[in-house]
């Protein structure tokens, strides 16, 4: 059985400071009392690393990684440390591949609802469709902990359902950490559900959650707030408004072979997480988590976010040549590069500041093999969104701001630069 | 799917306009990709119209608002074939759907893509079929369309 448990921090190591920082917060039920004085601040930072992804992951791109710990709700034994969990501030919750939970010999026990069935998922990426059951875990990052948070075990049939037909039919279904380039995601965007109370009350309940019979067979179903797949850090006892994001600039305009960031959780909650007060945009945002993009002086904005689970900048320009060879087909191959661009993000409601952002485009053909961090990569042509990727986070610190949570002046749902 | 077109004629009270003209309640039950191949499912029965106005002579749009707060397009040429759906909503759209009977070229195209950074948008140009896909929960948008029964003169970008 694996007994690991200990702080998910990850094995580069974060410095002395934090490194102390996170001994002193050490759990496993002795505690630290404060001796004297004040209560030491929790520990609220973990590492984030852009590299190739975990073995199987086929050399990811600008995918950052968080190492998480995770325990079978309830267990103090049932606990392990879950590397390379893709950090996405584009959607909520905790999600991790079942068989890297099986590997872990943790076993999450399935949500039921109200009538005995088994509450299961149909999670859509673009790109492809996860498909599990909802399970309880107690999630610790840093000094922070969540528990008995609803997760989704991706790729899950053990409860004995398969996906219904419309989730992932014919092949779109993720199912793998090949299909997925990470162990799992770490939803951290502006929301405390994935989907919120659309999905409580409606008359005809959203083919998102299910609930499943022993024989197999699912039904879509309202599912109630507290039962929904939720984010992590709303659950917190503290440090629970957001986060914040930081990557460092690259050193190589044509790739870096990693780079080593931070996640800190918290807004203004602690010395270490403060919102600046001048010289930032805090872009509120819908209640889809979209603040308005106007690219290349367009009139009107598209809904637009910030997002480190997309590895480029995703817009369509169809003047902008797409990869038509090579390791980045279907990317944006400017015929002269670097192709200099801008748009303007402007926040929704409370939050509507605007602010321009100059960006460019590289030509990824001149992108060196191995490496896995790629400034100014951009694709997503088609696309009806603008979605701000891991690019734009090199040289940052993004904030993302939690719905009715607030820090500062500031109050979520925001993203913040 | 076709065996429920009759349900879907009697329940679904489509709006329809075109050439800027109302018309009557549309005769037809909402079809996918390609026109002929398939009508929308039993779900279709919960579905209302609602109307909307273009002038373009080139194609006729149909809207459908489903419970689910699903809204789709489709997008007919002049022989009748829908040559484009579209869709926007707060879950994925079941594309088996939409897609009819060329749901499996799109699939079979996604499934080549090793592209697992496009978490929020795919385009996939498979043989006969453009299917343009982004959003995240909370909001999807797409649209699909076959390239060669586009009308003369009419680009994909202005079907949204």
């Amino acid at each position: 059985m694996n007994t690991a448990r200990r702080q998910a921090t990850s094995p580069l190591g974060l410095g002395l400071l934090v490194a102390a920082s996170l001994l002193s917060a050490c759990r496993g039920g002795t505690g630290t009392p404060a001796l004297s004085g004040a209560p030491a601040p929790v520990p609220n930072v973990v590492m984030l690393v852009v590299d190739a992804g975990p073995t199987g992951a086929g050399g990811a791109i600008n995918h950052a990684y968080v190492t998480v710990n995770v325990c079978a709700s309830g267990s103090q034994t049932q606990c392990a440390n879950i590397d390379h969990v893709l950090l996405d501030t584009g959607s909520n919750g905790l999600r991790l591949v079942a068989s890297v939970l099986a590997a872990h010999t943790i076993a999450l026990k399935p949500l039921s609802d109200s009538a005995g069935n088994t509450l299961e998922e149909c999670m859509s990426f673009v790109g492809g469709q996860t498909w599990g059951a909802v399970a309880l875990a107690d999630i610790h990052l840093a000094g922070e902990t969540a528990a008995k948070v609803p997760v989704q075990v991706m790729n899950d049939t053990s409860s004995g359902a398969p996906p219904p037909a419309n989730c992932g039919a014919n092949g779109t279904l993720i199912n793998a950490v090949s299909g997925f380039a990470a162990n799992g995601v770490l939803g951290v965007g502006v929301f405390e559900q994935d989907c919120g109370q659309s999905c409580v009350a409606a008359a005809t309940p959203l083919p998102l959650y299910y609930g499943c019979t022993a024989a197999g067979v699912c039904t879509a179903e309202n599912v109630p707030l507290t039962d929904q797949v939720a984010n992590p850090v709303a659950l917190f006892a503290g440090d629970n408004n957001g986060v914040i994001v930081t990557l460092p600039n690259l050193q190589s305009a044509n790739g870096d072979p990693s780079v080593q960031g931070t996640l800190v959780f918290g807004i203004s909650t602690q010395s270490d997480n403060a919102l600046p007060s001048s010289g930032i945009a805090v872009l509120g945002t819908d209640a889809a988590g979209d603040f308005r993009t106007a690219y290349n002086g367009a009139a009107t904005g598209i809904p637009g976010l910030i997002d480190s689970g997309t590895d480029s900048y995703a817009f369509s320009d169809p003047a902008i040549a797409v990869c038509a060879s090579g390791a980045f087909v279907g990317y944006y191959c400017p015929a002269v590069a670097p192709l200099s661009l801008s748009a303007v993000n402007t926040g929704v409601g409370a939050n509507a500041t605007s602010s321009t952002v100059d960006f460019a485009l590289a030509d990824p053909n001149s992108f060196v093999a191995g490496a896995t961090a790629f400034i100014d990569l951009g694709g997503g042509g088609g696309s009806t969104t603008f979605t701000w990727g891991m690019p734009f986070f090199y040289g940052r610190a993004i904030y993302v701001g939690i719905d009715q949570r607030a820090a500062g002046l500031y109050t979520g749902p925001y993203y913040a630069y | 799917m076709l065996q429920n077109r009759n349900m879907a004629i009697r329940l679904i009270r489509l709006g329809f306009v075109s050439l800027g003209l109302a018309v009557a309640l549309d005769p037809t039950a909402f079809a996918s990709l390609g026109g002929d191949a398939a009508s929308i499912d039993a779900d279709a029965a919960s579905m209302r119209g609602t109307p909307i106005t273009h002038l373009s002579p080139a194609y006729t749009v149909r809207e459908i608002a489903g419970d689910s707060s699903m809204d789709v397009r489709e997008f007919s040429n002049a022989r009748g074939v829908v040559f484009a759906v579209s869709w926007s909503g707060p879950v994925f759209p079941d594309l088996r759907l939409l897609l009819g009977s060329y749901f499996g070229r799109y699939a079979s195209a996604l499934a080549a893509l090793d592209h697992p950074g496009s978490r929020r948008s795919v385009r996939i140009a498979a043989p006969q079929i453009v299917v343009e896909s982004s959003g995240h929960l909370r909001a999807y948008r797409g649209l699909a369309y076959l390239p060669a029964e586009l009308p003369a003169g009419v680009t994909s970008t202005e079907l949204q």
